[in-house]
């Protein structure tokens, strides 16, 4: 595909990575967590978000985690991308254990290898659609004109050719969403991160809006991990990691169809 | 992130807050133009003060006095500084030639100042008869009118240059009343109509008081004459022509607004041939009241190749036991003095700057606040801290450089005004030149100001927006 050919340039410096990424392929192991823990002190209680948490995700999966709202999904997500410290354990994303960077080396890391797709969208209100989408790329350093004609791509591809001009407030949630995954996109990061995606947004837009997403990861081969709290939309999920109470109860492989697959939480799943 | 993304990105958010981005430039636009034109008023005063010394002979001129030789009519034009030590060497040709030797001295020559009357018909006045060189006269630039030349040398008649202020000095010999009780001025052409020149005005006032009608019959005599000794009592007259006037009416003065100039050598030949061997007043004596051998003169001229080396060389004729002033000295401290004026109306000025960037803090914090979660999204986006910092610390600068900007364009037209009101108010007063004076310098510097202001004032909110938790700002209400 042309139009990713720019990701091998803007790599720059990342031979570290690179490496790490030649060995990491040959066991497809994109994100790794080990015991995490994640504790907040709420007055005299602690409160334990996270409590053990042991998974790995594989290259070119999507993968669903679904709990309810305080089940500690949202925690790991942010973890996961580099949002947030876990207070014990590791994150090993590509080979490289997130826990480690200090927040320079997330900020970069996020720039290179990684996507987000928001609830509410979070479009800036001053650019439209194209300009939107074309922002990360302007973080890489990539020149104007290069990055409007990506992120023109981009829009193509979410279908949203005749809004390219609008600003977030002439588009429907739907669309603004769309313009979220063209955005998460645009950098072509190795995964995508998308926290409660179809939150704001109707059930019909909802399905198209997964439909979109499942269609894109598939053909891009990107890894895509997406919080909710929606079993149904779980469904579209490759594989779905169950999470009550800060510990992954069960884990779902729906393309294993009619045969559940399920685990303890502390055990890895081996292939 | 490239420079220029940047740029567009801090300047697309001022855009979007258009008001509040106009108070807060406002604000700056106060602050510069109080700054620019209170430092202005202080150049403005400067340069006049530097105008008026250049014409009082150039910087690089150094006034070098003896040993006070007793006479009356020795007068230094710039008697400011140094007058304290007592010099020892009585300026002769031979100390002119010691000054002329010493580095960086262009031209050393001799001055010869004197107190002298003229009289023109029915009036009479004291004059400061100054004699120079020729070369030195050049040196002077002095302003003439039109038609005049400098006097010529060596020829047995003096020749005059007189200042614009002279004829206010004359009076009415007989009832002595002048220009300032009568408000007239004697109606005399100058340039053309010969005058009478009376060195000895000490012989001249004594025969005046032996008996007014005989100098009177002496005085009638004399003009048919032209010139010829009269009496033994009254002194010689010289028939004398100006070549030259000082340019400028009753209202302008310049340093040579009150002196008369000539020839030096001419002056000289002419106070040996009156005296003879009598001593000439203002001439040292020896004990027994013999004058010297050598031709002491009240002053030398001394010119220096180069501003900068005007100190030194005072320094060195210093050394050599005369007293030597100098513009270029004076000027120094002066500058030192006009140094701290500027700063006292710098300072005024830059306390409004100071409120302005106050002001500039708060708007800038206040963006940052409302971008609470657009700065989280971009930070989770992948803008890396610098760059965030950087977009805040280029805004708070914009809002410096555009009141930077604005700031300088109305100073500059209110220096106009004030410049325009003052020459109208000040030609009436004699008052010429600028109040208020804007150098490029001046310019540059306040912009420059402006906008380090603005990036200092931002640059405890662009911290802030760096540290801003990323999770914080997406979280979902």
């Amino acid at each position: 595909m042309d139009s990713w050919s720019y990701g091998v340039e803007v790599k720059e410096k990342t031979h570290g990575f690179d490496r790490c990424r030649e060995r990491s392929s040959e066991v497809k192991k994109i994100i790794e967590a080990k015991h995490l823990f994640k504790l907040y002190r709420v007055g005299d209680s602690i409160v334990r978000a996270l409590n053990g948490v042991n998974f790995s995700i594989y290259e070119g999966e999507f993968c669903a985690i679904v709990g309810t709202s305080g089940s500690g999904k949202s925690t790991l997500l942010n973890m996961l991308a580099g949002l947030e410290k876990p207070t014990k354990g590791e994150v090993i994303i590509n080979g490289v254990h997130m826990e480690k960077l200090n927040e320079d080396g997330l900020v970069k890391f996020r720039r290179e290898n990684v996507g987000f797709i928001f609830q509410s969208f979070h479009l800036i209100g001053t650019m439209n659609a194209v300009e939107n989408v074309a922002l990360p790329l302007s973080f890489r350093g990539v020149p104007k004109s290069k990055r409007m004609k990506i992120a023109n791509e981009m829009l193509d591809l979410v279908n949203l050719k005749k809004h390219k001009k609008h600003l977030p407030n002439q588009m429907s949630g739907g669309q603004q969403q769309r313009v979220g995954v063209a955005r998460a996109l645009v950098v072509d990061p190795k995964i995508i991160f998308a926290d409660e995606p179809t939150g704001n947004l109707d059930s019909h837009t909802s399905e198209e809006v997964m439909r979109l997403m499942q269609k894109v990861v598939k053909e891009q081969k990107k890894t895509l991990v997406m919080v909710t709290h929606d079993n149904h939309l779980a469904e579209y999920a490759d594989r779905v990691f169950h999470i009550i109470d800060g510990e992954i109860v069960k884990i779902v492989d729906n393309r294993e169809q009619g045969k559940e697959e399920s685990e303890e939480s502390g055990k890895e799943r081996k292939q | 992130m490239s420079l220029i993304d940047l740029l567009r990105m801090s300047s697309g958010n001022l855009k979007r807050r258009k008001l509040r981005t106009f108070l807060t430039v406002l604000g700056v636009v106060i602050g510069t133009a109080s700054i620019v034109v209170m430092i202005s008023l202080g150049l403005g005063m400067q340069k006049s003060m530097y105008k008026q010394v250049e014409e009082s002979g150039g910087i690089t001129n150094i006034d070098v006095t003896g040993k006070n030789n007793g006479g009356g009519g020795v007068i230094v034009s710039s008697d400011m500084m140094h007058q304290d030590q007592e010099s020892e060497k009585y300026i002769t040709d031979e100390a002119i030639k010691e000054l002329s030797k010493i580095e960086h001295v262009k031209m050393a020559s001799p001055v010869l100042s004197m107190s002298a009357m003229i009289l023109k018909g029915n009036y009479e006045g004291y004059i400061d008869l100054r004699g120079m060189r020729p070369e030195a006269l050049e040196e002077q630039n002095i302003p003439l009118i039109e038609g005049s030349r400098l006097p010529e040398t060596k020829t047995s008649n003096l020749e005059l240059i007189i200042g614009n202020l002279i004829p206010e000095m004359l009076y009415e010999k007989n009832t002595g009343k002048g220009y300032w009780e009568t408000g007239k001025l004697p109606e005399i052409d100058y340039m053309k109509d010969s005058l009478f020149l009376i060195l000895d005005s000490d012989a001249y006032l004594a025969s005046k008081q032996n008996g007014t009608s005989s100098l009177e019959q002496s005085l009638g005599k004399n003009e048919g004459q032209g010139g010829n000794q009269a009496s033994a009592k009254a002194p010689k007259k010289y028939v004398v022509h100006a070549s030259g006037m000082v340019k400028g009416d009753l209202n302008t003065y310049n340093s040579h607004s009150y002196y008369v100039y000539c020839d030096l050598d001419t002056l000289i030949a002419s106070l040996k041939k009156e005296y003879g061997t009598k001593p000439i007043p203002g001439q040292p004596t020896t004990k027994s009241g013999k004058p010297y051998k050598e031709f002491v003169y009240s002053s030398a001229c001394v010119q220096v190749d180069d501003i900068d080396y005007v100190e030194e060389v005072s320094a060195k004729i210093r050394e050599m036991g005369y007293t030597a002033n100098s513009n270029a000295e004076y000027l120094k401290s002066m500058q030192s003095q006009f140094a701290i004026i500027q700063a006292v109306l710098g300072g005024i000025g830059a306390v409004s700057l100071l409120v302005a960037a106050i002001g500039i803090a708060n708007t800038m914090m206040m963006s940052i606040y409302e971008r609470t979660k657009e700065i989280g999204v971009i930070k989770v986006l992948g803008c890396s801290l610098k760059n965030i910092k950087q977009m805040f610390l280029i805004e708070a600068g914009f809002i410096g450089l555009l009141g930077g900007v604005i700031g300088n364009i109305l100073s500059m037209l209110l220096s106009f005004g004030i410049n325009t009101i003052a020459g109208s108010m000040g030609s009436a007063m004699g008052f010429e030149g600028d109040i208020s004076y804007i150098p490029i310098w001046l310019i540059l510097a306040s912009l420059g100001f402006a906008i380090l202001v603005g990036m200092a004032a931002g640059y405890f909110p662009a911290l802030r927006a760096m540290r801003l938790s990323p999770l914080a700002a997406i979280r979902n209400e």
